[in-house]
């Protein structure tokens, strides 16, 4: 032992440094110099960020799901874009126009780059619709955005004509939603579009895009490595048509549980991090190194009241459902106190909801409004035959939203005191969800976020009667159905004027609301918390785009 | 625990004597006093707390979060601050206490009465039914229990009974093994010989001879596991398998105040893990005690 000891003693540093036996520690040491020598990160080229979730592919047609979509927008670029508002913003297209009502030009950018160095043509764009239907095993298809075309002419390579079976105004916002892939790079340079379906040899494979080999795009970053579960590292793409983003090189880290992902932020492991928990919020706020971005999101949580024959969890009614009542329904949307629960629960860090998108929105109707009052909805109970009230259990998940099972409970408490005894069923979101599809829950609690940005999402999707080829009533669970406000949403997304459309929109939301069938509770706030000096436009849509981190000047 | 302790030997003078042993621990009389005060609270907890947690109708949203010693809107302080649902956390601990006592000892007797069941008949039956049982026991303890409940409670659902029941079923086999071990050794005794050559019958041999004998090592055992019982409940309950959010026990407490430890609001969680914490310590030294009381080779 002494020998050993000894012999330990007389080795060099040198010795010691080449043995290895430190060589874990120099990473770490390098981020330490990193983080002593660059107060100032403008110098610091490289951005590290903490996501909250990761996505379940690179291929950008595979999943149409937020954290996926985050990822895409970094190396696919689409026709349009939308802003941190969620205003459309042109991309590959320079332009647009709807020439008639089923009729959409599109002037393609010119000088536009693959990563790969091959130009951007309509060919590509082609090739990408061709390819959406045509995934293996998507767990959800972005082919609902691809649905509404009719046909794809390009009369010259930077220019698109695509029609509409009947008039969609919609179509430029959902050319926002994919990303567009090199029709060269997969091989499909001959395909051309067909309604019926495209003709091509073989189409590329997820793992073709997981392992780095099809990930050709044409966004402000190029893709250079992907481990699942630890990191995705991207590098700034030089040639890029648009502003240069400020990083050489981007890493997303998921690192999903919130503490884990506060405490990498503050130990000083990732530059900025998504969402943190609320009940962190007010710290980070005090910390002397952090600074934080938010915005209201698109996403509304609601409670849905099930109008079914037999209400599957209620009981004292002798098996009625009393939800069918309207006044009953009304009660219930009395009963609850918003503001209590923004303020206690979500800590102030979310907006109190009357409708369902916030004020600025496109199709946000000022004149609708909730209100609390409790006496008022112990008199409606008694005017429908319930003085005494029911019981009913109410469904949540509880690993889905932000607070979610404690903002069912703080409803539950709510609906209590104006006689409803309410218990609550939380579950993990998937059981939830499950439950939920069957009808097996008469009251739940959900969120829904409008990624087109625009009030027709959550009014065809949570209200409408669910029609499967229209594309309405897709979570609709409550049984609810009626014929006026679906025809109200048919001449809605029939106009292809804006102004006219939101007029009618803001109307049929009118209608919605005041069914109380989806009650709004609230939207949810999205924050963004990152190192002092980082600067971020908090988004609408909740993503988190590297190429919009900038370092403050 | 003591009235479970002086059924065991079925004559008064063993019992005082007992006693007296028992109190010779200082350590013991004190863990004995606090499990007492800890369960009269729990029988009596709508009479000793101001608020019923568990009645939606008494909390108030507006009193989310409040610190330790807050004067609350009901008129009345909250000792022990609030939950972000406006729970008073004093009467919540204690209506909590209630909850993981009840899993607990139900839980107990009737893995004990399972496991005794079954032990014992393993132990006079002898050769395949005693192998067989006894296989079983061991696969089942090669699986740890909080497997086992988990994926009982992940079928069954939520409740406190199903809790109880999920308990029970993991619980079984540390007694059914531990009365098979002395039933074995009682069984070779003359006295059980002598039952037999009299021809009694079986079961009257197993229930009144045997069983009696092989009682103290059972009782404490049993009370080691409804300590135990407890600590496995907080921890399901914890997982979110346990019991309905509505109706907290204690793990359920802890986990809803876990996330706010780090922003600084720690009552939530610290005082039902105290309340954990001391009620474990003090049946465990009651159960160490016992075990050193009815082991005859440390006796004097």
């Amino acid at each position: 032992m002494a020998l050993r000891d000894r012999h330990w003693r007389d080795r060099r540093l040198a010795d010691v440094l080449r043995s290895g036996i430190v060589k874990p520690l120099l990473p770490a040491a390098a981020c330490l110099a990193l983080l002593a020598a660059a107060p100032t990160p403008s110098q610091a080229a490289t951005l590290t960020v903490g996501t909250s979730a990761e996505p379940s592919a690179l291929d950008p047609h595979y999943h149409n799901l937020g954290p996926n979509t985050r990822a895409r927008k970094h190396v696919f670029e689409s026709l349009v874009s939308m802003d941190a508002k969620m205003r459309l913003q042109p991309e590959l297209a320079e332009s647009w126009r709807a020439v008639d009502e089923t009729t959409w030009e599109f002037t393609l950018r010119k000088g536009v780059k693959f990563h790969d160095g091959t130009e951007f043509t309509a060919q590509d764009f082609v090739y990408t619709v061709c390819r959406i239907p045509n995934v293996a095993n998507s767990p959800s298809s972005f082919t609902v955005y691809t649905k509404g075309i009719a046909a794809i002419e390009t009369p010259n390579p930077h220019t698109l004509v695509i029609r509409t079976g009947k008039p969609y105004p919609l179509l430029p916002m959902e050319l926002s939603t994919f990303g567009i892939i090199s029709a060269k790079a997969a091989g499909g340079e001959a395909v051309t579009f067909d309604k019926a379906g495209c003709k091509a040899d073989s189409w590329p494979t997820t793992q073709a895009f997981n392992d780095g080999s099809l990930m050709i795009g044409t966004g402000p970053f190029k893709h250079k490595s992907y481990t699942k579960g630890d990191r995705q590292v991207l590098e700034r793409n030089p040639d890029y048509w648009g502003p240069q983003a400020a990083w050489d090189t981007v890493v997303f880290r998921p690192i999903t549980s919130d503490g884990p992902r506060v405490a990498a932020l503050l130990a000083g492991d990732v530059d900025m991090i998504e969402s943190p928990p609320v009940q962190d919020i007010e710290r980070l706020k005090s910390a002397p190194n952090v600074s934080l971005a938010q915005a209201q999101s698109n996403r509304v949580i609601y409670l849905a009241l099930g109008v079914q024959d037999t209400p599957p969890t209620i009981t004292g009614t002798d098996g009625k459902n009393p939800l069918k009542d309207p006044k009953v329904r009304k009660a219930l949307s009395l009963a609850v106190d918003r503001d209590a629960i923004v303020k206690r629960i979500m800590m102030g860090v979310a907006e109190p909801a009357n409708q369902y998108l916030p004020a600025g929105f496109y199709g946000n109707n000022p004149e609708v409004t909730v209100a609390t009052d409790a006496n008022k909805a112990k008199q409606l109970l008694a005017e429908a035959g319930y003085p005494k009230g029911f019981q009913l259990t109410l469904g949540t998940p509880n690993d889905r939203y932000i607070n979610d099972d404690k903002v069912a409970q703080a409803v539950a408490q709510m609906f209590t005191r104006i006689g409803v005894q309410t218990q609550v069923d939380a579950t993990t979101a998937n059981v939830f969800f499950s439950k939920r599809n069957k009808q097996e829950y008469s009251v739940f609690l959900a969120g829904w976020g409008a990624d087109s940005g625009e009030m027709s999402s959550p009014l065809k999707a949570l209200i409408a009667t669910p029609i499967k080829e229209k594309g309405y009533g897709t979570t609709n669970y409550t049984s609810y159905s009626d014929p006026e406000l679906d025809g109200m949403l048919d001449t809605a997304l029939a106009t292809v004027d804006d102004a006219k459309r939101e007029k009618l929109l803001q109307a049929a939301v009118k209608r919605a609301v005041d069914a109380d069938i989806i009650i709004p509770l609230h939207y949810e706030v999205t924050v963004w918390a990152m190192k002092k000096g980082l600067s971020y436009e908090p988004r609408a849509d909740q993503y988190t785009l590297a190429q919009k981190v900038t370092p403050a000047k | 625990m003591s009235s479970v302790a002086a059924k065991a030997p079925a004559v008064e003078t063993p019992f005082l004597r007992l006693a007296r042993e028992y109190a010779r621990s200082r350590t013991a009389l004190a863990g004995l006093a606090v499990l007492i005060l800890i369960v009269l609270a729990a029988l009596l907890a709508r009479w000793v707390v101001p608020q019923d947690p568990y009645d939606l109708a008494q909390l108030d949203i507006l009193d989310g979060m409040m610190a330790p010693g807050s004067l609350g809107g009901g008129g009345w302080t909250y000792w022990l601050g609030t939950d972000d649902q406006g729970r008073d956390m004093l009467s919540a601990i204690v209506f909590g206490l209630r909850t993981s006592l009840l899993v607990g000892v139900v839980a107990t007797l009737i893995a004990l009465a399972v496991g005794v069941a079954v032990g014992l008949l393993a132990a006079y039956a002898g050769d395949r039914v005693d192998g067989l049982v006894m296989r079983l026991v061991d696969i089942q303890l090669s699986f740890p229990a909080i497997l086992i409940a988990l994926i009982l409670l992940a079928l069954l659902g939520k409740g406190v009974d199903k809790v109880i029941v999920a308990l029970a079923a993991v619980q079984w086999a540390y007694y059914a093994r531990t009365i098979r071990g002395s039933a074995l050794v009682e069984r070779r005794k003359e006295y059980i010989e002598a039952a037999q050559c009299l021809a009694l019958p079986h079961q009257r041999i197993m229930m009144r001879h045997l069983l009696p004998n092989c009682l103290p090592p059972l009782i404490v055992v049993a009370t080691v596991q409804v300590a135990h019982a407890i600590a496995l409940e907080a921890t399901l309950s914890f997982l979110g398998v346990g019991v309905p959010v509505t109706q907290p026990s204690l793990g359920m407490l802890i986990a809803s105040g876990y996330q706010y430890m780090l922003s600084g609001d720690y009552w939530v969680s610290l005082f039902p893990g105290l309340a954990l914490l001391v009620t474990i310590v003090a049946i465990n030294l009651v159960g160490d005690r016992l075990r050193d009381v009815l082991n005859p080779r440390l006796s004097h």
